[in-house]
């Protein structure tokens, strides 16, 4: 019996109500890890937690800041670890325990008017995890990998962003070791506008560098995945 | 290529996230086992040195591979979860009679 007798129906979102093979797959695989002593309950807890914790906010203020403040742009550029920490990220400890396999050179590659940079990770999905959450599922795709090297400007028009021809498109390869995250140009019309302001315009998307910063736009371009093409099938 | 029969009825049952989300009236955009599975990935490749278990370049590719043809039908996450399951099969890490046996205890404990 309820002590309290407010409407569940109201305060009580839905949700999925039968039990799924795949819920039931991930936990049974997660068990026999742990007791055949791969990993930890406590290791795959902290991992699990660092997984819900990370996003794209971080680097969204990292280059707000910069955007309003010369000197850290500058830090930004010269020391990225440093300027990470003052936006709350630690590569050299990101989950807060350990080594986990994201750690990495970072470096932050900032765009001009007449150059710009992409990231990509062409051999699996190496992606900035600590400061920009994790990747996308487009990302991981072989087909944006594969292509993205080959035909940049196709790519990129595919997010709808069609460069003029006189801005230089750099593709940065990421790698286990090496990653990176782009700093694009203030957009215009944002004069007088605060950092929160401009944090939000700052998505997930234009520190990729598949989007460009634009007044009014705060959320990221949905693409269907395209199917992989592998090689066996090909 | 190895072929698992368990993994292809779970694949085959099809009980994905856009169509469990959308029978419920569910909003969340991923499968709450998702933070789960990553973390399960992020164990993984930390332990990688450790005997049988593939590294984080072997994980990935056979994702991608698998992806791409045994479970091209799946939609992510559920292909990478489906995939990392393979991938420990195939390479002894886990056993099919011993997944197939912890499957029932977990949903029979999830069910009761």
């Amino acid at each position: 019996m309820h002590d309290h007798d407010h409407d569940h129906d109201r305060t009580v979102k839905p949700m999925v109500e039968e039990i799924t093979d795949f819920e039931v797959l991930e936990i049974a695989l997660r068990e026999l890890c742990i007791e055949k002593g791969i990993f930890t309950a406590e290791e795959h807890r902290r991992f699990t937690e660092f997984a819900e914790q990370i996003g794209p906010a971080p680097a969204a203020r990292l280059v707000a800041r910069a955007w309003l403040d010369p000197d850290f742009a500058a830090l930004a550029l010269a020391e990225p670890l440093t300027a990470s920490k003052e936006v709350g990220v630690d590569w050299l400890e990101p989950t807060g325990f350990g080594t986990p396999s994201d750690f990495t050179a970072f470096q932050i590659l900032a765009d001009t008017p007449t150059v710009h940079h992409v990231i990509v990770c062409a051999l699996c999905s190496c992606y900035p995890r600590p400061i920009l959450g994790n990747s996308p599922e487009w990302y991981r795709t072989p087909n944006y990998r594969r292509r993205l090297v080959r035909y940049p400007r196709q790519v990129l028009s595919e997010f709808g962003l069609y460069l003029p021809d006189d801005v230089e498109v750099r593709v940065q390869d990421s790698n286990q070791k090496n990653r990176f995250m782009v700093m694009p140009v203030r957009p215009e019309g944002t004069d007088g506008w605060t950092e929160d302001q401009l944090t939000e315009i700052v998505t997930r998307d234009c520190l990729i560098g598949v989007a460009l910063p634009r007044v009014g736009v705060t959320s990221d371009v949905i693409v269907d995945t395209r199917p992989a093409m592998h090689p066996s099938g090909e | 290529m190895m072929s698992f029969a368990l993994l292809r009825e779970i694949a085959a049952h099809d009980q994905v996230w856009p169509r469990m989300a959308a029978k419920y009236g569910v909003e969340n955009p991923v499968p709450p086992w998702k933070t789960s599975l990553d973390g399960l990935c992020d164990a993984l490749d930390r332990a990688a040195c450790n005997n049988s278990v593939p590294t984080f370049q072997e994980r990935r590719d056979e994702e991608d591979a698998l992806a791409a043809t045994v479970y091209a039908d799946l939609p992510h996450p559920e292909s990478q979860l489906v995939a990392l399951a393979h991938s420990l099969l195939s390479r002894g890490v886990i056993t099919e009679d011993e997944l197939v046996r912890r499957l029932a205890v977990i949903r029979a404990r999830l069910e009761g």
